[in-house]
């Protein structure tokens, strides 16, 4: 059983400034009985999100309203302030694709170290399916990412991450990137994936995306929820969605 | 538009066995090879064998590729190959289902340790160990567990499951798959009802030159009555077999063809009158040359044994059945038959009705595709039911991402040159000599015995400072991978000590080299020193680990913990030697690097240490590990500082 629950979680999110990143500073404040003032903002502000095997949900708002650092609360990269969050699944979470890139080694050896970071074991066969994916000549597979325009890391980067499925699906807006051959290609594939993941939580602008992919949408405003739209009517979409694959 | 990841793909099929073609002929063989066969729209399959030659390891039979892994000979019937378990371990990995043809101790041994526990196990139940009983309390219970995991037990009979005691215990899991064959092959040269070889006195029997097979009895049989006597096969029996047929004077009558192919022996089926199987003992479990006797449409003389022998070809109808090991009783058998050849033509016409109808290759086919298929059906199911804890970043995956990370970081150093990180090993060397000779000049000993020693405690020191300078900045350079991929940044601190380690491997061939120049060659010191090599690694991880986290927190400490490293450096006896020092100072006392050093290089010149030196890293270890305990709880936080 697949399942993402948010009870009440809230993410106070410190702003370290130049003074608070020293410990000179600190150990003085303490000493001058100087209040150690820290500026704090609320990130995520009181959310309950439920999710079950079947969820495809999507964040909108605009920037700095949340979305990113909701993804993160998740994913486990922070720790909620209070509220609680419980996860069971899996969880892959694809918020930047450049992440563990070393832009002097091959791309082969790249892919294979992102797959590793990820947990997955690098056979050749991996490797060529990756490759495969891109439509980037065989050859290119020797050569260094540095030489790589950034069109074409992207198809690398975006095929690497998007290579295993995953139960709970984490992304961020990311498709931009691409010209609109891949781009188009890349989304069959993200939906392919969205497919097969159990629970898919996705920040994005692009709203006509949201819609075609998400069975609800969640707008963010300043970290609270402002409102939850369900997308009608799922068993279209789902429909569409296959016929996309086929 | 495609998606490459979607394809179908074939499952594969792992065959296990202990041995297979071209090494051996044989029913077992024949059964692996057909399922592989007639599998093939389904499934890909892939067979790991052991092999007594020494040609080439992987080969290719009827397109399926085999691995034969080298074995040094039979030790009670089971091949002699050490590399078979670790090669097993490897190759599971590979496949979606593994098909185990018991009885194989061998690959028990792998499975019972709990490997490959995660891929779907079908086990076809061949035979029970019969030949070395004696070992049945030792392997028993390795069967069990493997038997206990199989998904399904794939047998030729019920009546095997009814006689083993051992399948009993798992009788919900055993599919009765009876044995098919390809028929079409025996239709030369074409069978008539009319075609009676007048000559009445060819008899043929098929097998292994093994005892189970009993053809001691059968040519003990041929001894008292006039017939002619064929045996196919090959095997280790061979030479008492024809010193039997010697002592006995059958050498006229009684012939050992040796290995023949397919196609001769379906020909030398067509062509006999009688085909006998007297085979001994429960090792026999089916027959499957019976079969393909009786598909040529001969009759059949077999044994009453415990197992599908008789029940293939059934007594009175397609065979004569007489009990095992009697040759009096097998020749009379045979001599009937011979006698009366319009019973062997309604018997070999029964015979190959039979084989047509109840042990049809499409029978066989459809069993096996059911039984496979529904194996790797419930183990995916199962493996998307066993919800996995939540972050299954478990401490193993955090020490594999980190040692990936610092390998790869060690291949970085190679990319834009040769020598790689040994130009750092190179300028140690030239700091060793100059230092050397520096050292000498003040304190007039003789420095070239020292600088073995003064060399590795350079290594060790600019492990140890590497280790601390690259952890500080640690957290940020990765602050992509711990905010974008979710990764606990424990393991980026654990890189810089991985990183380091294999740096300091680089630049220990300098130490390595003058000590094989200057120093007599003593490796007990080496032994002794290791414990306490392992305490100062033990230190500067955990040492590494507190301070990364607080410089990542606290900015200004990285300058700080820089011109401390430098302080303890030429505070501490790294480049200098304590003995060199007439009396003890109290901060060299008072300096814990004094006595981390001291845990290993005093071990290593060939002296004791000191035990407050050995109490002072514990106690140092202690409180490190403590700190670093309440950092590991405050490093979820890290997120926020980078």
């Amino acid at each position: 059983m697949v399942s993402v629950t948010l009870r009440n979680a809230c993410l106070d999110y410190p702003l370290y400034g130049a003074y608070d990143f020293s410990l000179k500073r600190r150990l003085l404040g303490h000493l001058l009985r100087e209040p150690g003032e820290m500026r704090i903002i609320r990130a995520v502000d009181n959310v309950t999100i439920e999710a079950e095997t079947g969820s495809r949900i999507g964040l909108a708002g605009p920037n700095g309203s949340g979305k990113s650092t909701l993804l993160r609360l998740i994913a486990g990269v922070y720790p909620p302030s209070s509220g609680s969050i419980a996860l069971q699944g899996n969880v892959v979470p694809l918020l930047g694709l450049n992440a563990g890139v070393n832009l002097d080694f091959v791309a082969e050896d790249n892919i294979a170290l992102l797959l590793r970071i990820s947990g997955r074991k690098p056979t050749r066969a991996v490797i060529d399916d990756i490759w495969a994916f891109t439509e980037l000549e065989p050859r290119m597979q020797r050569l260094p990412l540095r030489m790589f325009s950034s069109g074409m890391l992207m198809r690398v980067l975006f095929a690497t991450a998007t290579a295993f499925p995953a139960d709970i699906l984490l992304l961020d807006e990311w498709l931009s990137v691409v010209d609109e051959h891949f781009a188009e290609k890349a989304e069959g594939r993200l939906l392919n994936m969205v497919s097969q993941a159990a629970i898919v939580i996705i920040a994005s602008h692009d709203q006509p995306l949201l819609r075609r992919i998400c069975t609800s949408i969640i707008n963010l405003d300043h970290g609270r929820i402002a409102s939850t739209v369900t997308v009608e009517p799922p068993v279209t979409h789902s429909i569409e969605l296959r016929e996309k694959r086929a | 538009m495609h998606h490459t990841s979607e394809t179908p793909r074939r499952p594969s099929v792992l065959h296990i066995f202990k041995i297979y073609y071209p090494d051996l002929f044989g029913g077992t063989l024949t059964v692996i090879r057909d399922i592989c066969a007639s599998l093939k729209d389904a499934f890909a399959s892939a067979v790991l064998v052991c092999s007594q030659s020494a040609e080439r390891r992987e080969i290719v039979v009827n397109d399926v590729p085999v691995e034969r892994v080298r074995s040094f000979g039979n030790i009670m019937s089971l091949p002699a190959a050490p590399t078979y378990p670790w090669r097993l371990w490897r190759k599971i990995a590979e496949h979606d289902l593994l098909a185990l043809h018991a009885p194989f101790p061998l690959a028990d041994l792998v499975f019972a340790f709990g490997f490959g526990a995660r891929r779907p196990l079908v086990v076809h139940w061949h035979a029970d160990i019969v030949t070395h009983a004696g070992l049945r309390w030792f392997i028993q219970p390795l069967m069990r567990r493997t038997l206990r995991r199989a998904k399904a037990i794939i047998v030729s009979d019920h009546v095997l499951v009814d006689n083993t005691p051992l399948l009993r215990e798992f009788e919900d899991k055993c599919h009765v798959v009876p044995f098919g064959i390809d028929t079409s092959g025996y239709d030369w040269p074409k069978i008539e009802p009319h075609h009676v070889n007048d000559r009445g006195r060819l008899v043929l029997a098929c097998g292994r030159l093994v005892p189970y097979k009993g053809f001691d009895v059968l040519i003990r049989a041929a001894a008292a009555h006039n017939f002619e006597t064929w045996i196919i096969g090959e095997g280790v029996e061979r030479p008492r077999l024809e010193q039997l047929i010697k002592e006995l004077g059958l050498g006229e009558r009684v012939r050992l063809l040796g290995s023949v192919s397919d196609c001769e022996r379906i020909k030398l089926m067509c062509l006999a009158d009688v085909f006998v199987m007297p085979s001994v003992t429960n090792a026999e479990t089916f027959g499957l040359v019976q079969l393909e006797a009786m598909a040529a449409g001969r009759p059949v003389v077999n044994t009453a044994l415990d197992t599908a022998v008789p029940r293939v070809a059934r007594h009175g109808m397609e065979a004569i059945t007489v009990p095992p090991g009697d040759a009096e009783q097998l020749g009379e058998a045979i001599d009937t038959l011979i006698r009366d050849p319009e019973r062997r033509r309604r018997m070999g016409l029964a015979a190959r009705t039979r084989a047509l109808s109840r042990y049809s290759a499409t029978a066989f086919k459809q069993g096996m595709e059911t039984v496979y298929r529904n194996a790797v059906a419930a183990s995916s199911e199962e493996r998307s039911t066993a919800a996995e804890p939540p972050q299954a970043t478990g401490w193993l995956d955090t020490v594999r991402i980190a040692a990936a990370l610092a390998w790869s970081d060690m291949r970085h150093r190679y990319v834009r040159s040769l020598l790689g990180p040994f130009w750092m090993s190179l300028q140690m060397a030239i700091v060793v000599v100059v230092l050397g000779s520096v050292i000498g000049q003040m304190s007039n000993t003789n420095m070239l015995a020292r600088l073995p020693m003064l060399a590795l405690s350079m290594t060790a020191w600019t492990f140890l400072n590497g280790v601390v300078l690259d952890a500080t900045t640690a957290l940020q350079n990765s602050a992509s991978l711990i905010r974008d991929r979710a990764l606990p940044p424990v393991i980026f601190l654990l890189q810089c000590t991985f990183r380091q380690a294999l740096f300091a491997l680089h630049n220990a061939c300098v130490p390595l080299l003058l000590w094989l120049a200057f120093s007599p060659h003593d490796l007990s010191h080496a032994l002794a020193a290791l414990p306490g090599l392992l305490l100062f690694v033990a230190c500067t991880f955990a040492l590494s680990l507190v301070l990364g986290a607080m410089a990542t927190r606290y900015r200004d400490l990285k300058p700080i913990i820089e011109s401390t490293l430098m302080l303890a450096f030429l505070a501490s006896p790294v480049i200098w030697s304590s003995d060199m020092i007439n009396h003890r100072s109290t901060v060299m006392r008072l300096n814990p690097l004094t006595h981390l050093f001291a845990v290993w290089r005093e071990p290593l010149a060939g002296g004791h240490v000191d035990p407050v030196s050995i109490v002072y890293v514990l106690v140092a270890l202690a409180l490190l590990v403590f700190a670093s305990v309440l950092t590991l709880v405050h490093l979820r936080k890290a997120a926020f500082w980078i």
